[in-house]
């Protein structure tokens, strides 16, 4: 799964609270001057808070405008960082770097183990001669979850760069206390469950049993693991909606559902949308490639198919092609898609970008 | 057996479903009052392990089901989804089981129950939506790898429907324990199989997709507008009425709906538009 990009502000002074409440409430402050710049800024524990960075970043023409609008505004000692899941943003954050993304398995190659905040497993791991996240890293994923158990294979899952966080950074209480630093009374208003801010509003005993054993699932498999289904505009299945770690903060912010795209396919959708797309071939009765023309036309008809190589099908039925340019203003993309029924009744859709095919979802 | 038939068909039409419940939850002589009229509710695994599997409490069947859309409604014998029974959906890959298993989550997700889905490797949540799940009350756990088991497990106390889809044929071991896990949490388990005898123990009720055809689509021309497919229901909890429907799954809209043209009119591949049912 590809992880969410997001823009953390860490303020070193506001992290330990004194005994006063100055910290918390200036955080309040923080988080409001964020959120006149962006939206859905989330605090994640005292003196940090994350907001994802695609929006914003589109918006002020790059990730390095968005980091300076941010750090002018917020008003206080603050370093800003951007990098592909929370806990790599964190430790961006701290740097005052911006990750380039899909690199943040490199990125945090040489932090210390001790990074991971886990005492015990950082000692063992020492011990052992790792000391570092790339070299954790580097050990063989199963070992890792036989030897040290399922909290270590989640800290290994992050710093492969397949998770983007890890249990125990949020702090849970962190609404209660801005709450109480807002002069609001802690135990009114929307934010429901001590582990879950924000979430849904409302906390009946149904929702706690879901939430614990949601907990449950994460602490077992990864905080990635468990995931919801968000709507938002796009016309590819992949793009019309976007799986996101439940409780995350992209989980909360409204889903841009429902508003019409000119050129997506009309329902049923697919069932399945391949993460990955699958490549293809399609030939005609001759044997011959099957092009889609310049003018968005099939050049031949579809005879049958073959998926990554595997045995030719025949093909009884197809439909399109529905050519499609998008993203013009920046990296031209024209891809043709495609629906084909295969003759033992599945169906699948397809497109063709730069003359090669790809199944792109099943209809299972 | 024809005389066994109508009087099943007689009795689920009356809407019976105290005196059916009856005569088939006890297909052995269980004399009825001693284990079930406890006031405090009993659990599986207080009794003994060779009834344990038997018996089935008759109290009001009201707050144990879990409403499914109006058109899989015939399928089941309750009407319902009923808590604590396994349920398996078997189909070829491709031919509409991933499709039938997402639909019983939409009803009940709609009604504000959760439900999760583990194992759907690339979730379609356009689809899913299509279907009528309300996305707020669905996660997906689409990757547990080996720990398939045990995050269904995990979940099963938490929520009203756990979709589970097993990487391969189950062992009967785990299909047992995430069973009676089932039972003893009373929640809904679906799992979505191949081949039902994937799932060793066979489910409570067994949804089998057969024959599948898609519509609206030609040699060039129209687009996949709704697919045809013949489910089939056996198993334990169907009291032996191997019931077989035809839906769409998905209809023009997306969501599933009972088809209601006979089986072998209509429907050939490139049909135009205009000839199937409007979607609900």
């Amino acid at each position: 799964m590809e992880l969410e990009r997001l823009v953390v502000i860490w303020c070193p002074l506001l992290q330990q609270e004194g005994g006063r409440g100055e910290e918390a409430r200036r955080f309040v402050q923080v988080l409001a001057r964020a959120g006149e710049i962006c939206p859905w800024v989330h605090p994640i524990r005292l003196g940090v808070c994350a907001l994802p960075a695609r929006g914003p970043a589109r918006f002020f023409g790059g990730e390095e405008m968005v980091v300076r609008h941010l750090v002018e505004a917020v008003e206080e000692d603050a370093s800003v960082g951007v990098a592909d899941g929370l806990f790599a943003a964190i430790l961006a954050a701290r740097s005052q770097l911006i990750v380039p993304a899909g690199e943040v398995a490199q990125f945090l190659a040489p932090w210390s183990v001790a990074t991971l905040a886990r005492p015990e497993l950082a000692v063992t791991l020492q011990r052992l001669g790792v000391t570092t996240l790339g070299q954790f890293a580097a050990l063989p994923a199963p070992h890792v979850s036989d030897r040290f158990g399922a909290d270590a294979a989640a800290c290994h899952r992050l710093c492969r760069g397949e998770s983007g966080e890890l249990a125990g950074v949020r702090d849970r209480a962190i609404d209660r206390r801005l709450r109480v630093a807002r002069g609001e009374d802690p135990d009114q208003g929307s934010e429901p469950p001590p582990f879950q801010p924000g979430f849904f509003g409302g906390a009946s005993a149904a929702e706690t049993r879901a939430a614990l054993s949601f907990a449950r699932v994460q602490e077992r498999l990864g905080v990635d693991a468990v995931l919801v289904g968000r709507l938002r505009g796009g016309r590819d299945p992949s793009e019309q909606a976007a799986l996101v770690p439940w409780g995350s903060p992209e989980a909360e912010g409204p889903g841009t559902g429902g508003a019409p795209w000119p050129g997506r396919l009309p329902p049923p959708s697919p069932t399945r949308v391949l993460g990955v797309p699958q490549r293809a071939e399609m030939v005609d009765a001759t044997g011959r490639a099957v092009v889609v023309s310049g003018r968005g036309l099939l050049e031949s008809e579809v005879d049958r198919l073959s998926v990554e190589g595997g045995p030719w099908q025949p093909v009884v039925a197809w439909a399109g092609p529905w050519p499609v340019t998008e993203r013009w203003w920046s990296v031209r993309r024209r891809r043709a898609r495609l629906q084909v029924v295969m003759a033992d009744g599945t169906a699948r859709l397809l497109y063709n970008e730069r003359t090669q095919w790809w199944v792109e979802a099943l209809y299972d | 057996m024809p005389l066994n038939r109508d009087f099943r068909r007689l009795s689920r039409d009356d809407g019976l479903s105290v005196v059916y419940e009856h005569m088939f939850a006890f297909p052995t002589e269980i004399p009825t009052e001693k284990p079930v009229e406890k006031s405090a509710p009993l659990r599986s695994r207080e009794l003994p392990v060779g009834l344990a599997d038997r018996v089935r409490p008759t109290t009001p069947t009201a707050g144990r089901l879990l409403p499914v859309p109006a058109p899989l409604v015939p399928l089941f014998p309750d009407g319902a989804l009923r808590r604590g029974t396994t349920t398996t959906v078997a189909g070829e890959p491709g031919h509409g089981a991933t499709t039938l298993a997402l639909a019983l989550l939409a009803a009940v997700s709609q009604a504000g129950s959760w439900c999760a889905a583990v194992g759907l490797p690339d979730p379609g949540v356009v689809a899913a939506a299509e279907l009528g799940i309300d996305l707020r009350r669905v996660v997906f756990v689409p990757h547990p790898g080996r720990g398939w088991a045990e995050a269904a497990g995990d979940l099963l106390p938490g929520v009203d429907v756990v979709l589970v889809r097993p990487p391969g044929r189950a062992r009967g071991t785990v299909a047992r324990h995430l069973a009676a896990r089932a039972r003893d949490r009373q929640a809904a388990l679906v799992v979505l199989v191949e081949r039902g005898s994937d799932w060793p123990q066979g489910g409570d009720l067994a949804l089998t997709v057969g024959d599948v055809e898609w519509q609206g689509i030609g040699q060039g021309h129209g687009h996949l507008q709704r697919r045809r497919a013949e489910v089939r229901v056996s198993g334990r909890r169907s009291a032996g009425r191997d019931a077989e429907c035809t839906l769409w799954l998905p209809a023009d809209s997306g969501v599933v709906a009972a088809a209601k043209t006979a089986k072998g009119e209509d429907g050939s591949v490139g049909a135009g538009p205009d000839n199937g049912p409007k979607a609900a």
